[in-house]
């Protein structure tokens, strides 16, 4: 306990946690959500959805980032702010929670690759859903064309998930 | 490393209940979120307000950033041009006199065109631009292509009606809230615009492919109609793009089309003008949108 306190010059003295604390995860994946309002005019589209690489990082970095259910309007949220089909991320991260409580029962321990490969597995389907409803709604591209999105959200997911863990950090004053 | 430690809740009854309410309601939500993506794939119109409303919100947050952007990109392209001063001064000077040429000959076309237009009595077009907006935005993390265009509802911006610039064809607005819409641009899958190659008239068709890139093919099967550098403009047929407009310039030909990027670069242009709808009765057909146009 002395040593904490010595090593750490702010947090054990300050001690505790900030305020707002267990809305600070939703908040800022909404904040990443709102990188869609970003003045990008990008000829490909090939930028990581940046508030689902922040969903899916919180929620395997703790079990209890949010309630499960708080996935279907922060996916609403990021409807409206990327322009997304509305629903197709209510769905999606609904569907991630779920699926994220079903790998937590099944997986006895983690690393960091384990984390990578469920990350790459929930990006590819995101990416899926998404193609296959652009396709629906008229815009069929070959698939090939999602390839490098998905390579480039799934080398992405590492930067979103060290960025959580340090607001993690930090939101508990440590 | 073991599974993130169990926040699972012991033996507390209220903590148990509370997590298995948690799922449920997720399931709920996961029901409901696909309750409302069959709704925006069957009645897109549906959500028009509240994405018109979210389109108000955000554009203006995009639209500051893109100011701070545009600012920076021409710093770094001016002190780019320095770089060969010499060598771009003479080059230029040559594509002058050609140009100047080239202007002589077009105006004594168009005084002809407008000649033979008042002996035939043709109604002459007003082409009246609604308004016009900056590009402050697109869909960066989907395969739709969409810009986000600073004027809306409010400086008489409607769905269906053309978008471009001085360059070339944009898209058209889909969705409009009172001070911003939302573009489909010609490099949209969806996009299907009716053109013809500049050079010989032959009729086109020109869609989008999602990556920036224009798909050309022509009406008619047969020879491949196309060469390298061919300009591709709109006909006008099907009403809503006005006849004329520069679209995209061939850039490779395959089997039985070609490719061909766009003339207009949406994250170039700094300014983008919204028509009017070529011929109104289109109109009719865009406010009662196919599946496709979302």
């Amino acid at each position: 306990m002395v040593r904490a306190g010595l090593s750490n010059k702010q947090g054990a003295f300050k001690g505790g946690s900030v305020s707002g604390v267990s809305y600070i995860p939703a908040a800022t994946v909404i904040a990443a959500s709102a990188l869609g309002t970003l003045p990008i005019v990008s000829v490909t589209g090939w930028w990581p959805n940046a508030g689902f690489l922040m969903l899916i990082a919180w929620r395997l970095l703790r079990t209890d980032p949010w309630p499960a259910w708080w996935a279907a309007p922060m996916g609403f949220a990021n409807d409206l702010l990327t322009g997304a089909p509305i629903g197709l991320s209510v769905t999606m991260w609904s569907a991630a929670m779920l699926a994220l409580e079903v790998v937590d029962s099944r997986t006895q321990w983690r690393d960091y690759w384990v984390e990578w490969a469920v990350a790459t597995v929930l990006i590819t389907a995101d990416r899926w859903s998404d193609w296959q409803i652009a396709g629906l709604m008229g815009a069929p591209v070959p698939f090939l064309h999602i390839v490098p999105a998905i390579v480039i959200s799934v080398l992405a997911f590492p930067l979103a998930a060290m960025i959580v863990a340090r607001l993690d950090r930090w939101r508990f004053g440590r | 490393m073991a599974a993130p430690a169990g926040q699972r809740p012991g033996w507390s009854r209220k903590a148990q209940y509370s997590l298995f309410f948690g799922l449920v309601a997720a399931i709920g939500g996961l029901v409901v979120g696909l309750i409302m993506l069959v709704l925006s794939l069957v009645a897109p119109s549906a959500y028009a307000s509240v994405r018109g409303a979210a389109l108000d919100v955000t554009a203006p947050v995009s639209g500051a950033l893109a100011e701070v952007v545009t600012t920076a990109r021409g710093v770094i392209g001016g002190a780019g041009d320095y770089w060969n001063a010499a060598e771009q001064n003479e080059g230029l000077k040559h594509e002058r006199v050609a140009m100047r040429r080239q202007i002589i000959r077009a105006k004594a076309v168009l005084q002809e065109n407008a000649q033979l237009k008042a002996a035939l009595g043709l109604r002459e077009k007003t082409d009246q631009a609604v308004a016009v907006g900056r590009i402050v935005g697109s869909s960066f993390e989907s395969t739709r292509r969409f810009g986000i265009l600073s004027v809306g509802r409010g400086d008489g911006v409607l769905p269906g009606m053309p978008v471009r610039t001085a360059d070339g064809l944009v898209g058209r607005v889909i969705e409009a809230g009172s001070s911003a819409s939302r573009v489909l641009l010609v490099s949209d899958r969806s996009n299907i615009v009716p053109a013809r190659i500049l050079r010989g008239g032959i009729p086109v068709i020109s869609t989008g492919r999602g990556d920036g890139t224009i798909d050309v093919r022509p009406l008619e099967v047969g020879r491949n109609p196309f060469k390298r550098g061919d300009i591709i403009v709109t006909s006008g047929t099907g009403g809503i793009y006005p006849p004329l407009v520069p679209i995209a310039r061939i850039i490779r030909l395959d089997d039985d089309g070609a490719l061909a990027v766009p003339l207009a670069d949406p994250s170039r242009a700094s300014f983008a003008i919204v028509e009017r709808v070529f011929e109104p009765a289109a109109l009719a057909a865009a406010a009662a949108p196919a599946p496709g146009d979302r």
